[in-house]
């Protein structure tokens, strides 16, 4: 592409990764729990179980050092389980951040005494992470939070509020991002990311009620919050760029645009073998679309795979996606056949719809994702 | 370097130096651009996926983008497929001008053919005109001078010829394992390359402009509405060229009939949405003939509809799914 820093080269998944295929479909045929209604949403699904029998088959911290419990493992494998899991509507939420990034941060970040500690049972699918980045004042404009760690002799006192922390109220851990120090010329100085447990003295989670009717995400308060001062992830004023670092692993993976993806399945059961031409066009023009961004999302894969951080291309396979995902729904709505037998794919779009709103607002809203491409078309 | 990226390089010289507003301009004033053309044959472009030429039907489709990008008033698609088809055929090769055509039927009688072609491109000023009909596939070559060539052109100006031949053409048999589907479908594939590359200058066409063009006192780039928008751009453009590049690596696999159908598809909904960003970044200057956006986003509209409109494409791949069912569905995503 003639443009810099947009760049997503032809590759396809390798052999080794397409093989691990039909070994998770053979796993989901026994260990995927009767569900009514299966949600190819990430957040959907806190299931203790399911997170350890996947830990149990290795596919939890795959591309990590098998000292850690890892597998060492290729993106490219990873990249198949997830899909797959996904695409399945497996209950994944409850390890899902912990793999994803919190585990991947304290590869790269985290002291050996961390990594021997945090890893091992994250990969066994028995410890669960939470992100701690927004707070009531501060979403978009992360650079502007409050909670704020003060040093004493050993650690760190934490006094502040995280907020729309998913899963707080079933995970242990919650990696926060608080100030250590005053804001400097750029803001993003005196940041700083703590591993703190949830369940340990000072921390108060609080259940907030989405328009779905779930209690998902949460606040949770710290009051006088003591964090021993080996919970401190990286360096201290380090927090902005090893906050950012998790990007490109946060946007581009394929839970960026297979939210909505059981209401396209729902909608093809329900048109059935002879569609009308509108709704074999709509079937058609969606899957075009899955399967374009999906070949993006392995292109990222494979420049993670490679060792490079491609936090453009990252942000604009989730701005694409994101769209998808809530495009998905209203097309696939309008385009329905009126049938007294479509109970299933009207509780699948009913329960995405009410989800919906979050697609282009969790891990970045739409506008941020937009400024951060304008930024690699050097707009800015 | 490996040879297609020099040949690619070399093109991408060759296209800027020898084809600019001017040409285009005056390529729509029914003055064809044979000096251009000289170059490319004197070059061997069009002879690039043949035996002679030593690359394949996947480079021939990685140069059509660059083809798009420079919006070459040529028949380029064309005579690379035809040659290709050519030089696997008993005719072995054909040096001069080409354009190529998809025949629906024609009647043959004794050594005889009756045959009409539909939009043509440029058979005006080649001096073959190749066409494929049936399957197995036939492959007819018509000397131009004995045609009745009636003169169309499309949304971009391009030359879009009718053809009609009543007499004794050359016949060159027919490769195997080719049929005048997936002539089509490669057909198809080059108007997505072409307009991948289209896109592309397009897109570049708007960040030059978008940085340049100042209001308020400042670049409209500098306006998080224009960012937006050009972030939106981006999108398109770089789907575009994943989902071109897709369909080339699936050339020789049976997946290809899907790769080049989602390509099809999903470009051609993307050249619709960039054109239209593309002109409101540059507001009324890029709606003056005197810009060359128009050279770009007129041919969008106009490949887009060539060789199957977006739904023609989503119609097959939608009927195919609804065949194997909603639980294969995940199945077909990933094959």
């Amino acid at each position: 592409m003639v443009v810099e820093g947009l760049r997503f080269d032809n590759i396809g998944l390798p052999p080794q990764a397409e093989a691990l295929r039909d070994e998770v479909r053979a796993f989901l045929r026994s260990n995927l729990p009767a569900s009514a209604l299966p949600d190819s949403d990430f957040n959907h699904g806190h299931d203790a179980a399911f997170s350890a029998a996947l830990g149990r088959r290795g596919w939890i911290g795959m591309t990590w050092p098998r000292q850690y419990g890892g597998g060492e493992r290729s993106f490219f494998e990873r990249y198949v389980v997830t899909e797959e899991l996904l695409a399945a509507g497996a209950p994944v939420s409850a390890h899902w951040i912990a793999d994803r990034q919190s585990g991947p941060l304290l590869l790269r970040y985290g002291t050996e005494a961390q990594r021997e500690r945090f890893l091992p049972p994250i990969t066994r699918g028995e410890s669960y992470f939470s992100i701690g980045m927004s707070e009531p004042d501060s979403g978009s404009d992360l650079a502007s939070v409050r909670t704020s760690a003060r040093k004493v002799d050993g650690g760190y006192v934490v006094n502040g509020t995280k907020v729309w922390t998913t899963d707080a109220h079933r995970n242990h851990f919650i990696i926060a991002l608080v100030r250590t120090d005053a804001p400097g010329q750029s803001r993003h100085e005196g940041l700083t990311q703590l591993i703190i447990d949830l369940h340990g003295d000072g921390v108060q989670v609080r259940p907030i009620r989405n328009i779905a009717g779930d209690e998902d995400f949460n606040e949770v308060v710290f009051t006088d919050c003591f964090v021993p001062a080996d919970q401190l992830v990286g360096r201290a004023g380090n927090g902005w760029e090893q906050v950012t670092s998790e990007l490109s692993y946060e946007r581009s993976g394929p839970e960026r645009f297979l939210s909505a993806f059981r209401v396209l399945v729902e909608f093809v059961r329900v048109v059935g073998p002879s569609p009308t031409d509108h709704q074999a066009a709509v079937i058609g023009r969606l899957t075009a679309h899955l399967m374009t961004l999906r070949q993006m999302s392995i292109s990222v894969a494979g420049m993670l795979q490679a060792g490079s951080s491609p936090a453009v291309e990252a942000a604009l396979v989730k701005a694409l996606g994101n769209d998808f995902e809530k495009e998905l729904p209203e097309i696939a709505r309008l385009a329905a056949p009126h049938v007294a037998d479509d109970h299933r794919f009207r509780a699948t779009l009913a329960q995405t719809l009410l989800h919906m709103p979050a697609f282009t607002i969790r891990g970045g809203t739409r506008e941020i994702l937009r400024g951060v491409i304008a930024r690699g078309l050097g707009l800015r | 370097m490996d040879t297609t990226q020099l040949v690619l390089d070399t093109a991408q010289r060759m296209f800027s130096d020898h084809c600019d507003k001017a040409l285009l301009d005056r390529a729509e004033q029914h003055h064809y651009a044979a000096r251009l053309w000289e170059v490319i044959a004197e070059n061997g472009l069009p002879q690039l996926a043949t035996p002679a030429g030593g690359g394949t039907l996947a480079d021939a489709f990685r140069l059509l983008r660059v083809a798009g990008r420079h919006a070459l008033p040529v028949p380029l698609a064309e005579a690379l497929v035809a040659n290709h088809l050519i030089g696997a055929s008993e005719c072995g090769a054909f040096d001069g001008r080409i354009s190529l055509g998809i025949a629906d039927s024609h009647s043959a009688e004794g050594g005889e053919v009756n045959v009409a072609l539909a939009g043509v491109p440029w058979a005006r000023a080649v001096e073959r005109v190749c066409y494929v009909i049936g399957d197995p596939l036939e492959i007819v070559m018509l000397d131009v001078s004995e045609c009745e060539i009636t003169e169309h052109v499309n949304i971009a100006g391009e030359a879009r010829d009718d053809v009609r031949f009543l007499g004794v053409p050359g016949r060159c048999g027919a490769p195997a394992g080719i049929d005048v589907t997936r002539v089509f479908e490669w057909m198809a594939l080059s108007r997505a390359a072409l307009m991948s590359g289209a896109l592309e200058r397009v897109l570049e066409l708007s960040l030059d402009y978008a940085k340049e063009r100042k209001q308020f006192g400042r670049p409209i780039g500098g306006f998080q509405a224009i960012q937006h928008n050009l972030a939106l751009l981006a999108g398109q453009v770089a789907a575009s060229l994943r989902a071109t590049d897709a369909a080339i690596a699936a050339l020789d696999t049976p997946r290809f009939p899907v790769q080049v159908a989602v390509a099809k598809a999903r470009v051609g909904e993307a050249a619709g949405v960039a054109s239209e960003i593309a002109h409101q970044v540059h507001g009324a200057m890029g709606f003056t003939h005197e810009h060359q956006l128009h050279h770009f986003t007129r041919r969008l509209l106009a490949w887009r509809d060539e060789f199957g409109r977006e739904n023609y494409w989503q119609l097959r791949i939608g009927r195919q799914i609804a065949d194997g069912g909603a639980d294969a569905l995940w199945d077909f995503v990933v094959a």
